[in-house]
């Protein structure tokens, strides 16, 4: 595919000619000093060498709440209509990429889900090369060209190189005059991090450490918070609820981000919980995030990102597990 | 309208006939308005979500078998706070109809082999499918054996239908309850004790048998060590599982069982398949 370069101090301009493709999201720290994605109006406000933000771009393509399905006596359920603004997300690192990657393959499998579709099918994806810090552990140089997005910028000492990696990314790309042609980057060299390849051999493996002890210490610690799996990039699990609104003719029938953690999540009709302690809890997600269910077992959703590590309370790190694995 | 795509979008129905069973259970029949890609076909097993306007959806497995009119037919208990909406709704009512998900018992495969039929409690609700099926194909089925424990005679459901099939020389029909509360009313005799105690005292031949439990966990926590030393083969004991199926379609993930959905690749699951599964049953 077609690449570019572009001179880190045309970055605004560039930043403005995307602009005419959607509206332009990106990374920037709001006023409380928190880095989150948010709507830019020029480059100026984005903090394109932040580490992470707090929640991760699947808000984008699975809000928090989002409306299923609305119903009305006499037309039944009908799926409404969601807003049809392109939006460009700008400087997603690459293991938020891969997130999305990952998304997909859940959201638009052999049926795909007609909200996460709609809404996918208008974002742009625009990812930019980062710094490691102590919390993420991605194979960041192998992710470029495995994890999808439509550009992608590498960023060197002459400035970004930019590359297109899908086709609306080449059309984008192809638009804006002020790029200049260049010659592709030599593929990096892939190397795995050392937490990596554990994760992968015991993936591989089926391990769920069923005997460790370090299950009940998590427990132990554990405040069923949920904020791990609220700024997972691949946490997905929503549940579903209907409310009647008082017209009594009609209903709305939302979808709101579920946690594995809280103790509801696996009660069924009759109050019996199939997951009753947070010893069985935390083995579910872990089960979830690295062993895969259905049809997606044997893939591993966890993308290195080190939210979670970051975010825990009381510094609990699924990790561990792996770190004790011979 | 709400032609296609019903996996996501529920097809409107309406409640055709409401018939009460016991003090908190009933029966529905409910009609699909408009056709659908799936319109008639399910595995017995398989199950549907049923929208009730303004409460939400529950998942459910049809008691009936695939009907010409699409019509299903459903055994609900008042459990919670969509199927009390449902208890509270009239025969016209409008509900929403999703399905079939999953997957069902293998009625190919269990063709020309005897079948065991175990319910505890509202679990005769999904066999009750299958025993349509088997009836529906009999010539297709060896011995059919159905085993139903509920907890006091007026808790049993069916107890017309089964008054009239416990005459029948093509099926037997065993029944328990916990505690003999009040005589039976009608034809029915039945056992007082466990369903443990009742697949004690009768004779199969279990490499020629698939076995096919639908009950509370409890039950097949105890039903499953006696089915194992009974010799039957742990491939053809076939559990029916119940989990908060929401979605349906496999993403909600609240009905994983070890590394399998219950929505996709359950509710009916083999022993075999569950035997390694660590808080299944």
């Amino acid at each position: 595919m077609s690449t570019y370069g572009l001179k880190k101090e045309s970055l605004p301009d560039f930043v403005a000619a995307l602009a005419r493709f959607g509206e332009v999201h990106g990374p920037t720290v709001t006023d409380d000093g928190v880095p989150v994605f948010r709507a830019i109006n020029t480059a100026a406000e984005l903090q394109l060498d932040y580490r992470r933000t707090l929640l991760p771009p699947k808000k984008y393509l699975l809000p928090s709440t989002e409306t299923l399905l609305a119903f009305s006596t006499g037309k039944g359920y009908r799926i409404p209509a969601v807003p049809d603004q392109t939006i460009i997300l700008f400087g997603l690192h690459p293991c938020d990429l891969a997130g999305i990657a990952y998304l997909d393959r859940v959201f638009l499998g052999d049926e795909p889900d007609p909200h996460y579709k709609s809404r996918r099918e208008r974002t742009v994806l625009v990812g930019v090369t980062c710094e490691q810090d102590e919390f993420c552990f991605c194979d960041a140089s192998a992710f470029p060209s495995s994890v999808g997005g439509d550009i992608f910028m590498t960023d060197t000492p002459e400035g970004y190189h930019l590359a297109a990696s899908s086709p609306r990314g080449a059309e984008i790309l192809a638009g804006i005059p002020m790029l200049t042609s260049t010659s592709p980057l030599p593929p990096a060299a892939t190397e795995s991090t050392p937490l990596l390849e554990i994760i992968e051999k015991c993936t591989a493996r089926g391990e769920t450490f069923s005997d460790s002890p370090l299950w009940q210490e998590f427990a132990d610690r554990c405040l069923s918070c949920g904020a791990c799996s609220l700024c997972c990039p691949t946490c997905y699990c929503f549940d579903v609820r209907e409310y009647g609104l008082l017209d009594g003719k009609s209903a709305e029938r939302i979808r709101e981000w579920d946690n594995c953690l809280f103790k509801v999540h696996g009660v069924v009709a009759g109050g019996y919980n199939f997951r009753q302690t947070r010893a069985e809890r935390f083995q579910y997600r872990f089960s979830h995030k690295y062993l895969g269910f259905g049809p997606l077992r044997g893939v591993v959703s966890c993308v290195g990102c080190g939210r979670c590590r970051e975010v825990c309370p009381v510094r609990i790190d699924l990790l561990e597990l792996f770190q004790e694995s011979p | 309208m709400n032609r296609q795509n019903d996996s996501t979008l529920p097809v409107s129905g309406r409640i055709a006939a409401i018939t009460p069973m016991t003090a908190d259970t009933r029966y529905y029949r409910i009609e699909r308005l408009y056709r659908t890609a799936s319109w008639g076909t399910f595995t017995p097993g398989q199950f549907f979500q049923i929208s009730i306007p303004g409460g939400g959806e529950f998942p459910a497995t049809p008691t009936c078998i695939p009907q010409k009119n699409g019509a299903l037919e459903f055994c609900v208990r008042n459990v919670g706070h969509v199927t009390a909406m449902l208890q509270a709704a009239d025969v016209g009512d409008q509900v929403g109809i999703r399905g079939p998900f999953g997957t069902g018992f293998p009625v190919f495969e269990m063709r020309d082999r005897d079948i065991l039929l175990l319910a505890g409690g509202l679990g005769i609700a999904p066999l009750h499918s299958l025993l349509a099926h088997l009836l529906e194909h009999r010539s297709d089925y060896g011995d059919i054996t159905l085993m139903y424990g509920a907890r006091e005679p007026g808790q049993i459901l069916f107890r017309e239908e089964l008054a009239q099939l416990a005459c029948r020389q093509d099926i037997r029909i065993m029944l328990t309850v916990d505690f003999l509360t009040e005589n039976l009313p009608g034809e029915l005799t039945c056992n007082v004790g466990l369903l443990p105690a009742l697949l004690k005292g009768v004779q199969f031949q279990p490499a020629n048998t698939y076995v096919a439990v639908c009950g509370p966990p409890p039950l097949y926590r105890c039903l499953v060590e006696e089915l194992a030393a009974a010799g039957f083969p742990d491939r053809q004991i076939l559990f029916s599982l119940e989990r908060r199926m929401q979605c349906g379609t496999g993403r909600c993930s609240h009905c994983a069982i070890g590394l399998h959905l219950c929505c996709m690749d359950g509710p009916v699951f083999r022993w075999q398949t569950l035997r390694q599964i660590e808080g299944a049953l």
